[in-house]
């Protein structure tokens, strides 16, 4: 949603002219660059348990930071107020940066103008119905709805968590290159945490979808949707049994196994890593890391989805970025710092979680298009392994691309068909090396629209998404 | 400068209980939080990164004609917080009542808690902090300049940060509670990366961090962080099997932390807990005894009450296997009708076990042949059955002695199990951590490899 201008300088209670001298504080004392970054957010949440929507509440976050570079160093402070002594005291914060080069002797400058351009035309995230505005008390029996739904569904139901929260932020951003931008940015996240029981077993499961979208988002549909999906493999969670552990062929099912996609190989491709050596992916720009047919990309373009942007958080626009194309490492994910240093233009990955941190490299919503395959042909042609329908908690290490994920649930394969449904195993392997050892990939590309919060450092919203795909060799953990 | 709370800033706290009793709250509760925090990060010996960051935020809890809700706002002008909670209370009004909402009985709130430095662990040293010295303690425990390469390896880059803080925290409440906490912190942390004449990449992160500047003892950090990467070249893959298992204090808290998360009585009172049912059971090992020792002075993790106010108290959690209680707040306490106690646990430890001052090394003398587990990477654990997966990295070790790094391994079972297979707890937490949990030994763990 963009609003005009003045909306943006009013919310904060500043002019152009108090900006623009904000900015020339923050280089007063050098440093090549400085922006502004104004945030207020109002969050609200309300919580059913018990079958009582008994307890919610909201909560405002408000304030400016002030970022201002010298080459690739960072100075970052933040006021929470946005009166101007308190705003001039951050931009001096901020600039400390420049006695600490030069404290060090080792001070850069670049004229270097960066890609961007307002471009309201592509606002991907509309808002029909405010959150801030919406009528809480019309939101309370949607609670009610979902739990009566869930357990319409299934008799094994004994307890039902809902929640809804929304937020909106309006965003000014402002840099020393005049470049002003505006965004206002909702969030909707309907979240329901199920426990089943039978024959004295018990097994949760929790199921969410989230979207840039307004209060227009809450529909029957989406409730009935979710209901289906919290009670959906039940009867396979409670029959599903350990598999014996070892390395073996793992396809993994469309849509959510995209996490995997996001932690083992997409933070490998965010530059600031690659910047300072640390990925296994540094120094690999152009080679060939996976098979042809294979292709890789960050999107913030997609209308509505929880990692869309119409600006990242320095002002450049959202863009569609391909990391992988055929197969081939075509580029990382760049903030303003990284791209200066690559010498390319910024890809529109410079995000933060909020006014009190300075924007890095950070995915958008990240997946593989689709191949050729068929998901059925692709588990046909597995004689002995695991087919996997819901990751978890899955954690990498950047240098040595070593990951793990847990496996929520999913079958056996044996002879090409689906038998003993598994849970609570790990799989565990090496990023570029799953990434190579990709021998399949189908026609069936589904983007993932639960509640995915990146942790590198700060949170952020994000996607994912993956078709259905074979990776022909990893470690599976069990009896 | 001072960053703690000014008596403007608490008598703001005071103010919105009143405002919010004004506009029709029965009951409510405010926390104030103030924190500032100065970070220097550096990037191979140089300064990458400074920033500032100060925080002020109000959280009120309101109890309206018997409804609940919870805000909070980090604009502190008086206007604002009149606004904030007016709509605050319209909005409380919209939800459906709760009987079991309520503060907690006033005779278990603390009462020694008035000035918030009552645990010594406010550090006067914050006040004299400038950019000059922060620079020098920044730079000055930075080896990059003067690592030679090793035979096998060399530096990639030595990313690290120090920082100092101050966090004031204020609870007041509309029974007359007033409960605050001060404390400082000063942290250093590096990661070295380093690429062996492979190609292969690998990383060592350590820290250290203490409520007292003249503790903290930031030199020979970088080096630990450098030979705990550098240990990590040639990993290799075991087979799949079960192992004794030493898991080192670095991690350890890994396996006990959903032991704490399944005695909180949010999880039992949705039946989303493995011990449903288990209170005053024995079910654990006897030589797994869990204290709360949560009111040391000087020592991190420590405090005086909870969120809600309430006194914490030193006692044993679970007893040589036992387990003594959960942890049931005022509104879980009235919703199980159970009698309520502390939330969470504030400052665990596991006792050694089967004596005092065994240390890692100790432990893998004891089991002789086995995996010294040095970290997590990845996995879960299933809070309704208790079965974990987690992958591991470490390295194999036999007659005591360390042989060789492991990589891709994973350790898989039931969390009950695991604790009833214990052979041994350490004496060698760091106190710099809020868990105090020693490097630990189990046997027959399943792990699984090749």
């Amino acid at each position: 949603m963009i609003y005009d201008r003045q909306y943006y300088l009013d919310t904060f209670g500043v002019t152009e002219r108090d900006i623009a001298e904000l900015a020339a504080e923050g280089l007063r004392s050098g440093g090549d660059f400085c922006d502004l970054f104004f945030e207020n957010t109002s969050y609200r949440d309300i919580l059913l348990r018990d079958g009582e929507v008994s307890s919610g509440g909201f909560h405002i976050d408000y304030g400016v930071g002030i970022r201002v570079l010298c080459g690739e160093k960072t100075g970052y402070a933040y006021s929470e107020s946005t009166d101007m002594p308190s705003m001039r005291a951050a931009a001096r914060a901020a600039a400390a940066i420049t006695a600490g080069v030069a404290a060090v002797g080792d001070r850069r400058t670049s004229d270097h103008r960066h890609f961007g351009r307002p471009n309201p035309a592509a606002d991907r995230y509309p808002m029909l119905q405010d959150w801030r505005t919406a009528d809480v008390a019309a939101q309370l029996p949607m609670l009610q709805k979902l739990e009566s739904l869930i357990r319409a569904k299934d008799a094994r139901v004994v307890k039902v968590i809902a929640m809804l929260s929304s937020q909106v932020s309006d965003i000014l951003m402002y840099n020393s290159f005049e470049e002003m931008k505006y965004d206002t940015r909702p969030m909707g996240s309907l979240v329901a945490s199920v426990v089943f029981a039978q024959d004295g077993a018990i097994e949760n499961k929790s199921v969410s979808r989230s979207f840039r979208k307004g209060g227009e988002m809450l529909t029957d549909a989406l409730l009935e949707e979710l209901a289906s999906q919290a009670v959906q493999g039940i009867d396979e969670r409670f029959a599903a049994r350990r598999p014996k552990g070892g390395r073996m062929p793992v396809v993994m099912g469309a849509g959510a196994s995209g996490i995997l996609l996001h932690e083992a190989m997409g933070h490998a491709f965010e530059a600031d890593f690659n910047r300072k050596g640390q990925s296994v992916f540094s120094g690999r720009m152009g080679e060939r890391i996976c098979r042809q047919g294979i292709t890789i990309v960050d999107d913030g373009t997609i209308r509505g989805n929880r990692g869309a942007v119409n600006f990242d958080d320095e002002g450049v626009p959202g863009q569609y970025t391909v990391m992988v194309e055929d197969g081939i490492l075509t580029s990382y994910l760049h903030d303003r710092i990284s791209a200066k240093y690559y010498g390319v233009a910024p890809t529109g990955n410079g995000r933060r979680e909020s006014f009190r941190y300075n924007p890095i490299p950070r995915m958008r919503a990240t997946y593989m298009e689709s191949g050729e395959g068929s998901a059925e042909d692709i588990i046909a042609s597995v004689k002995k392994g695991i087919y996997v329908d819901q990751f978890a908690n899955g954690q990498v290490k950047i240098g040595e691309g070593d990951f793990t994920f847990y496996v929520k649930s999913g079958f056996l394969i044996e002879d090409g068909r689906l038998t003993m449904p598994v849970k609570d195993v790990n799989i565990i392997g090496n990023g570029p090396q799953a990434l190579a050892d990709i021998v399949a990939v189908a026609d069936d590309l589904k983007i993932d629209d639960g509640t995915w919060t990146c942790g590198k450092e700060q949170s952020c919203p994000v996607s994912c998404g993956i078709p259905t795909v074979l990776v022909n060799n990893l470690t599976v953990g069990g009896e | 400068m001072d960053h703690t709370l000014t008596a403007q800033e608490r008598a703001l706290a005071a103010r919105c209980l009143e405002i919010a009793r004004a506009k029709g709250a029965q009951k409510a509760r405010v926390t104030l939080n103030k924190s500032c925090m100065d970070l220097i990060g550096t990037l191979n010996g140089e300064v990458d990164k400074v920033s500032h960051c100060l925080d002020r935020s109000i959280s009120i809890a309101l109890f309206v004609d018997g409804k609940f809700g919870s805000f909070s706002i980090n604009r502190l002008e008086e206007s604002a917080l009149e606004d904030f909670i007016d709509k605050a209370i319209a909005t409380a009004r919209l939800l459906e009542a709760d009987p079991c909402r309520d503060l907690p009985d006033p005779a278990r709130t603390a009462r020694d808690a008035t000035g918030g430095r009552e645990l010594g662990l406010y550090d006067e040293a914050c006040l004299a902090m400038d950019a000059g010295r922060r620079l020098e303690l920044a730079l000055g425990a930075s080896i990059f300049k003067e690592t030679a390469p090793g035979d096998n390896w060399t530096l990639v880059s030595e990313e690290a940060e120090y920082s100092d803080s101050v966090f004031d925290t204020l609870v007041m409440d509309t029974q007359g509670l007033s409960c605050r906490h001060t404390e400082t912190s000063f942290e250093y942390g590096v990661e070295m990366t380093i690429q062996d004449s492979e190609g292969n990449r690998y990383s060592g992160y350590w820290w250290n961090s203490k409520p007292r500047l003249a503790e903290l003892g930031a030199d020979g950090i970088c080096a630990v962080a450098l030979e705990r990467a550098v240990a990590q070249i040639g990993p290799q893959s075991l087979r799949s099997g079960k192992y004794r298992c030493v898991v080192d204090t670095e991690c350890a808290s890994r396996l006990v932390t959903p032991l704490l998360n399944a005695l909180g009585a949010y999880a039992v009172q949705q039946n989303n807990s493995f011990l449903c049912g288990k209170l005053g059971e024995k079910v654990f090992s006897e030589g797994l005894t869990i204290m709360d020792e949560c009111r040391r002075c000087g020592e991190t993790g420590s405090r005086l009450f909870d969120s809600e106010g309430v006194a914490t108290t030193e006692h044993e959690i679970v007893s040589q296997g036992i387990v003594n209680e959960y942890f049931i707040n005022t509104y879980m306490s009235n919703k199980m009708q159970m009698p309520p106690n502390v939330e969470d646990a504030i400052r665990p430890k596991v006792k050694p076990w089967p004596k005092a001052g065994l240390d890692r090394e100790a432990l893998m003398r004891r089991c002789g042949e086995g995996i010294l587990v040095t970290g997590f990477n990845g996995g879960n654990s299933n809070s309704s059955t208790g079965d974990y997966s987690f992958g591991i990295e470490g390295f194999a070790f036999k007659d005591g002695r360390i042989t060789h790094p492991v990589r891709e391994m994973l350790m898989t079972g039931n969390l009950i199990g695991l604790w009833n297979s214990l052979l041994a707890v350490g004496d060698d937490a760091r106190a710099c951590k809020s868990k105090l949990i020693p490097t630990l030994a189990f046997e027959n763990v399943d792990i699984s490899g090749e």
